[in-house]
């Protein structure tokens, strides 16, 4: 490790209603792979988006090579030497290797692009990298892995000095990984700093120097991962004291029936091998980190998106869901993640979203009878204490607990037995949480059952009667909710295999 | 104008619509003063005539685009429709009920072809209708060997589906079209905002995974908006051929063009999700005066295409800052 490249000290940042980062510290040396850590919504992206310009900072100081700096977008980052290397890689498919790599900054002659020039300086920049990519062929026929090893191919033509990696190994093989952690040693050999963040225990052992570590938007500390033990870092990542009364038993009775049974599900690589049992009146929650799977699984579950296997059996009998029609017809409800886009229809009215999985029973003849549609939508905006001027207003003027009230509502009109609730909470603000909270404990009392999906570690451990664990389309763990702690969750999220 | 905006009656029918309702009579006035032949009865029922086909285009075209789709086929459509029936007609001497059935028949399996390769296949509809709409050119021609195809007239016999336009009553000839059509206006609204059918329709075009994900069948109620709007251009087939007797293959295309218009001009977006069969109603109408009011100018058709197209941009686009305003 050589002298310090970039610190970043004191940022904090600050958005209507969340602290996003408080205070927070990250000092990257030459020739170093410095680790960012935390669990989701820890700050790391919003850490990373300051330092390249995509949000301004509220306070703090930013030096980089030895003198104070403030990018206001990332282009001006790039010009001096900071590159992100993003998860989701902004590749355009049909050009090919080159063109991808120079794009914006074609070498020219005269008026002309000099593709000949183009590739040749391409095939250059592998050779720097020790990697074998042909400059020519379309970026769509390159493997995932290959694609970003073009898009560090990229960064490193930008004479980039500090190249940040934001989990760089979730879309990639084990052989794709060691290939990459091939260049990341030799572009540590070449004394460039860099910040890589993953969820991945094993990685941050292997390839990193220091650990970095944040939590709620806050710092933590930092170490030198030679000196400390996956527990440590575990320990740093959810040390927190949890404000609201984690669940200590389970309410359900031993002998409570099985209404859903999952038997060995498999859809694509996020979805392999899950199996298991919600009882009546329980919140079974599903912890994992992002991209464990989580989402994909209900959402193959519910039909959403087509399936490879497994068996479904609904009160012990099997069923057949190969689309959502069969799952609502079997009594299933699924509340989205992205309300906006698989949630509610923005065009249409509180009324007329809250019966659109039921419009059949409110039809006279072949006319709605919207006299009982608002009716029914009336209740259900009383009892859910949605606020709305009347069932007549267009959803897309609600808040967004309000909406999510709205498509609960809407489940709660077809009287589903299994609810799905996929972060229920998210973008809601802590009064309309309480109240959905509330709410989920009311519906299992009357004896209906929740799938509940978290990325929040203590709306889990509130919440949950017992808890699966998934990592990386795997299922790592089954914890009842007697024997939950932050520890034993994330051992269990972490653990790849 | 705010506060005329915030009306309530202004509201209900919808700030654009009166706008719309400026426009046509501005335009009628206009062509009156300029056109001294215009203000006759007889150009009144020209102007109609030309509204009666277009208007079922565009009636049948805007369930479409509410879904969030287009149908660039069905002015062909209405032509294949006209002649495969006129050609049942006069060469194969088949009763005019039939004839007019099969006119409807053909217009709604082409509505039938188009929805399933869109919803069931997942084609893009731009590309979809406008195969469809060669195909539909080509099956014309083919069936009626390239001839004209001339429908009788209306003293002949079987020439009583003219009565369905125009109608005597002593020396007076009634409107009969006017009255049909706004009740085919009339069952499209109710279709479109009373029935579940419309509400999917309309729903889908705003969000349609939503709607999946409520577990609706979406493909089934995508492909019944492209049938309700190949049955509409069956049905323009009869009142095309009722207004202008003769039908010639190869033809049709820039009455899409109008039928969309015509649509867009009303307040249906493109975007899908909303839509007016009364907007649909006073566009036809505007595109109808305007192209009766250049003809009595002794103009060509292409000035009514010119200012058929400036008119939908000016309406468009106000429709677009008024939407994003709300927002």
């Amino acid at each position: 490790m050589g002298e310090v490249i970039l610190t970043m000290k004191g940022i904090d940042k600050s958005f209507p209603g969340v602290h996003a980062l408080d205070h927070v510290d990250l000092e990257v040396k030459k020739g170093e792979v410095h680790a960012l850590m935390g669990e989701n919504g820890a700050g790391k992206s919003t850490l990373m988006k300051v330092l390249t310009g995509i949000y301004s900072k509220d306070e703090g100081t930013i030096i980089y090579e030895g003198r104070e700096v403030e990018f206001s977008n990332p282009r001006e980052a790039q010009a001096q030497g900071i590159i992100i290397v993003h998860q989701e890689l902004n590749m355009m498919n049909d050009l090919t290797v080159a063109q991808n790599i120079f794009i914006g900054r074609e070498p020219m002659k005269g008026h002309l692009i000099d593709d000949a020039k183009m590739n040749e300086e391409a095939k250059k920049l592998f050779e720097r990298l020790n990697i074998e990519i042909d400059p020519t062929e379309s970026m769509g026929n390159l493997t995932v892995g290959k694609q970003q090893m073009c898009e560090i191919a990229k960064a490193i033509s930008h004479e980039a000095k500090v190249i940040v990696f934001d989990e760089p190994s979730a879309a990639l093989t084990e052989s794709e990984i060691e290939e990459l952690f091939k260049i990341i040693r030799d572009l540590r050999e070449k004394e460039m700093g860099i910040v890589y963040i993953s969820h991945r225990m094993d990685e941050i052992k292997v390839i990193t120097d220091r650990v970095t570590v944040m939590r709620d938007g806050g710092y933590v500390g930092t170490l030198i991962t030679k000196d400390c033990t996956k527990d440590d870092i575990i320990n740093m990542m959810v040390g927190r004291v949890i404000y609201e009364d984690p669940k200590t038993e389970s309410a359900v009775p031993k002998d409570a029936p099985v209404v859903l049974k999952v038997e060995n599900l498999n859809a694509g690589k996020l979805v392999r091998d899950i199996s298991f049992e919600l009882h009546k009146g329980e919140i079974l929650g599903f912890s994992g980190l992002m991209g464990a799977g989580r989402t994909e699984t209900a959402r193959a579950l519910f039909g959403a998106d087509a399936k490879e296997s497994g068996d479904i059996y609904i009160n012990g009998k099997k069923v057949e869901i190969n689309n959502p029609e069969d799952a609502v017809a079997n009594g299933i409800g699924y509340l989205s993640e992205d309300r906006k886009r698989y949630g509610i229809v923005v065009d249409k009215t509180v009324a007329e979203n809250s019966t659109m999985a039921t419009l059949k029973d409110f039809m006279k003849g072949p006319f709605i009878n919207k006299k009982k549609e608002r009716e029914v939508a009336q209740k259900y905006v009383d009892s859910l204490k949605t606020k709305t001027p009347s069932v007549d207003q267009l959803v897309v003027n609600l808040s967004g607990g309000n909406q999510q009230k709205v498509v609960i509502a809407k489940w709660l009109v077809k009287n589903c037995d299994i609810l799905i609730f996929d972060e229920p909470t998210r973008g809601i603000d802590v009064g309309a949480k309480s109240e959905i909270y509330h709410l989920m404990n009311q519906l299992v009392a009357e004896g209906k059952s929740i799938i509940m999906i978290s990325s929040e570690m203590t709306e889990i451990l509130r919440m949950s009667d017992r808890i699966i664990v998934m990592c990386e389309g795997k299922q790592t763990g089954e914890i009842r909710i007697e024997e939950a702690t932050q520890e034993i969750v994330m051992q269990a999220a972490t653990l790849r295999n | 104008m705010e506060k005329l905006k915030n009306n309530p009656i202004v509201k209900k029918i919808g700030f654009n619509k009166i706008v719309l309702c400026c426009v046509l009579l501005i335009m009628y006035a206009f062509f009156s003063i300029v056109s001294p032949t215009f203000l006759s009865y007889s150009r009144i029922l020209s102007a109609l005539n030309y509204a009666y086909f277009l208007g079922f285009l565009a009636l049948g075209v805007t369930f479409v685009i509410a879904t969030g789709g287009i149908d660039f086929s069905i002015g062909p459509v209405m032509f294949c429709a006209a002649l495969i029936a006129g050609q049942l007609l006069t060469k194969n001497e088949l009763p005019l009920a039939l004839c007019l059935l099969s006119s409807v028949i053909v217009g709604m399996v082409f509505g039938i072809i188009n929805g399933y390769l869109v919803a069931y296949c997942g084609l893009p509809s731009f590309i979809t209708s406008m195969a469809i709409m060669m195909m539909a050119k080509g099956i014309g021609s083919v069936f009626t060997k390239t001839q004209s195809v001339s429908w009788p007239q209306g003293v002949e016999t079987g020439g009583w589906y003219r009565n369905l336009i125009k109608i005597k009553l002593g020396t007076v000839q009634l409107p009969m079209g006017l009255v049909i059509l706004l009740v085919a206006a009339v069952i499209c609204a109710i279709i479109l905002n009373k029935t579940n059918a419309g509400r999917y329709i309309l729903s889908l075009g705003s969000n349609k995974e939503a709607v999946r994900l409520s577990g609706v069948n979406v493909k089934k109620w995508e492909m019944i908006a492209y049938i309700i709007c190949g049955t509409m251009a069956g049905i323009a087939a009869i009142f095309y051929v009722g207004a202008y007797t003769t039908v010639q293959p190869g033809l049709g295309d820039t009455f899409n063009n109008e039928a969309i218009a015509g649509c867009v001009m009303g307040g249906t977006s493109m975007a899908g999700g909303l839509a007016s069969i009364s907007g649909t109603f006073i566009g036809v109408m505007i595109i109808s005066i305007l192209q009766e009011g250049i003809l009595a100018m002794g103009f060509q058709k292409d000035y009514q295409y010119v200012l058929t197209g400036i008119i939908v941009l000016a309406a468009v686009y106000a429709d677009i800052r008024s939407r994003k305003r709300k927002n």
